[in-house]
């Protein structure tokens, strides 16, 4: 070992010692490239940037109501409801992601296919079509009975919010079982033997070993389905749940500020699918544990960075 | 002439041999790789397997702690019959539970080392202790220090296996089947994957545990090393044990064509 850090040595010493450094020949002082095509693409852009500004400015918009609004109770109601139903139906659908991935690596032959089956009809159908049957399920079963545990009428169960979380959870769940199958099968088979020959179970080595690393594979289109899931929650407003979307059209339709209040849900979406994507950056860079030599910095510390070459006083 | 490397049997009479193979075959569908291996391994021995590429030695090793299942012999590590329990006159596969229960005392390094990449050197080490052997955290980071103090990487405890050369990756790799109190140890080609600088301090470490007395199968192609620190070598082409004996006489005086033609390429 001693001679890979000794090899490694005269590589960093110069260049290192003094910032304003003298080189060591003249540098070639040439006349640069015009590059007239970027001017021109530059003013073409800004021109129609602008131009579609200023037919917004004069816009039969209502700027006030959509400020007013954009903090309005039901609004904010909308805006919570929005994250609640995404996040619940995300988690139902990260939990039976991992259990369908699960099964339909199995080598038992009927988990196997029953896990095939829930991908097939839950990935090949539309989510909206889904929707309108779990809300419509009193249509053919009038009463839900799990026999000793549990009876009750569909009507009084399938409500608004059940209804959607049934949808939009097990669509998800058929999406994410690919997604973990895919994270699992990345994982390189020597780690499963390595981990089996310590004497882990099969159970140890997925938890301990296989998952973690599959989770780099599995997290960052698990974030792009979390973002889709807060924009396609506005589906569910088929279902009478009062998200964000139903809820500002809602006020919409009342004060007919329709437009101006769907430029307030669109804030909220933007607002909400960015927050969840610096969420995603931080998860990213837990999960690169080990699998980079230096873990990406956050943007903080590239502001810090920054700032202390800035600061950092000139030696002659 | 020694009498040990006239035959393609290894089988000694005395103390209860580490491993012993009898009759094993094993195929893969239609290949049929081991065509009847019969060997012993003493305790206390360093047993070398030598041989061309897919001459079954590496199948073989994998097959002495379960990694494959043998297709038909019989196979015991210490006295206890691999795979299979014996009851009522016929073999019964063993629960994946049990399987697992009876690798924890053979230890293996792998050519391409395999380390956790989402664990530092030391969690590494600690993972078959704590997991499996439900040590406390305190007692296996201890003992895992000891382990990577060993083999000479004691600074390297908070790295990641990404920051570690080749060598040293297969030296925390042999610190982490240590972890778990072997009494045998399988080595597959441990350092076919290193850079030829690397191949010495792997080496090194073999050899001190040799000199504590672990019991060791080594598939290798360092020659060198066999003449050294081994005690058996055993030269296998096709799926058959060719030659064996002592490898200093294997490897001076090879009896059959086979060896001397596959030794006169690698020496």
């Amino acid at each position: 070992m001693t001679c890979v850090e000794a090899g490694r040595e005269p590589a960093d010493t110069p260049s290192s010692d003094s910032p304003q450094q003298v080189l060591p020949y003249e540098a070639i002082r040439a006349i640069p490239v015009r590059h007239y095509g970027r001017w021109v693409a530059a003013v073409v852009v800004l021109a129609l940037l602008g131009w579609l500004a200023y037919a917004f400015s004069q816009g039969d918009i209502l700027w006030g109501t959509v400020g007013d609004r954009l903090f309005d109770h039901t609004v904010l109601q909308g805006v919570w409801h929005t994250i609640l139903i995404s996040v619940c139906s995300m988690a139902m659908g990260l939990v039976l992601g991992v259990l369908f991935a699960v099964m339909r690596l199995s080598k038992n032959p009927v988990t196997g296919a029953v896990a095939w089956l829930y991908i097939w009809f839950f990935r090949g159908t539309p989510v909206y079509v889904q929707l309108l049957m779990w809300f419509n399920l009193a249509l053919i079963f009038h009463t839900i009975n799990l026999m000793p545990l549990y009876k009750n009428d569909t009507t009084a169960v399938m409500t608004p919010f059940v209804a959607a979380l049934l949808g939009l959870g097990l669509n998800e769940g058929a999406y994410m079982a690919e997604i973990v199958r895919a994270g699992i099968q990345s994982v390189d088979e020597g780690q499963s033997e390595a981990s089996q020959a310590l004497g882990m179970t099969g159970a140890q080595t997925m938890r301990r070993i296989v998952l973690p690393q599959a989770m780099r594979v599995i997290i960052p289109p698990t974030g792009n389905e979390f973002i889709n899931m807060l924009k396609t929650s506005s589906l569910v407003s088929v279902v009478q749940y009062t998200e964000l979307l139903r809820a500002t059209s809602n006020i919409g339709n009342d004060t007919t500020a329709v437009m101006e209040l769907y430029f307030v849900a669109s804030v909220w979406y933007l607002v909400l699918t960015s927050v969840f994507s610096v969420g995603q950056f931080y998860m990213e860079r837990r999960y690169a544990r080990g699998s980079q030599r230096s873990l990406p910095k956050t943007p903080w510390q590239r502001v810090r960075d920054n700032l202390s070459t800035v600061r950092r006083p000139k030696v002659a | 002439m020694s009498t040990s490397s006239n035959g393609a049997k290894l089988v000694k009479s005395g103390a209860e041999p580490m491993v012993r193979a009898e009759a094993v075959h094993k195929s893969f569908g239609a290949a049929h790789i081991l065509k009847g291996i019969d060997l012993e391994v003493a305790p206390r021995e360093v047993f070398c397997l030598i041989g061309p590429s897919g001459s079954g030695k590496s199948t073989f090793l994998r097959c002495v702690n379960h990694l494959e299942q043998i297709s038909a012999g019989r196979l015991w590590v210490d006295g206890e019959l691999i795979g299979y329990r014996e009851h009522g006159g016929r073999l019964h596969e063993l629960r994946p539970r049990e399987v697992a229960a009876k690798r924890r005392d053979i230890g293996m390094v792998f050519q391409r080392f395999n380390l956790f990449p989402h664990l530092t050197a030391i969690e590494n080490v600690m993972e078959g202790p704590v997991q499996v052997r439900r040590e406390s955290k305190a007692v296996a980071r201890e003992r895992a220090q000891r382990l990577l103090d060993r083999v000479g990487l004691a600074d390297k405890a908070a790295s990641f296996p990404s920051q570690l050369s080749g060598g040293q990756q297969q030296r925390v790799a042999i610190a982490r089947a240590l972890a778990m109190e072997p009494k045998l140890m399988l080595f597959d080609e441990p350092t076919s994957a290193l850079d030829p600088e690397l191949v010495g301090d792997v080496l090194d470490v073999m050899r001190s545990l040799a000199e504590d007395g672990m019991t060791m199968i080594v598939v290798t192609h360092e020659m060198g090393f066999a003449r050294e620190v081994g005690d058996a070598l055993v030269f296998m082409d096709d799926g058959q044990v060719v030659e064996s004996g002592h490898p200093r006489d294997v490897l001076s005086r090879p009896q059959h064509e086979r060896t001397k033609a596959f030794l006169s390429k690698v020496l």
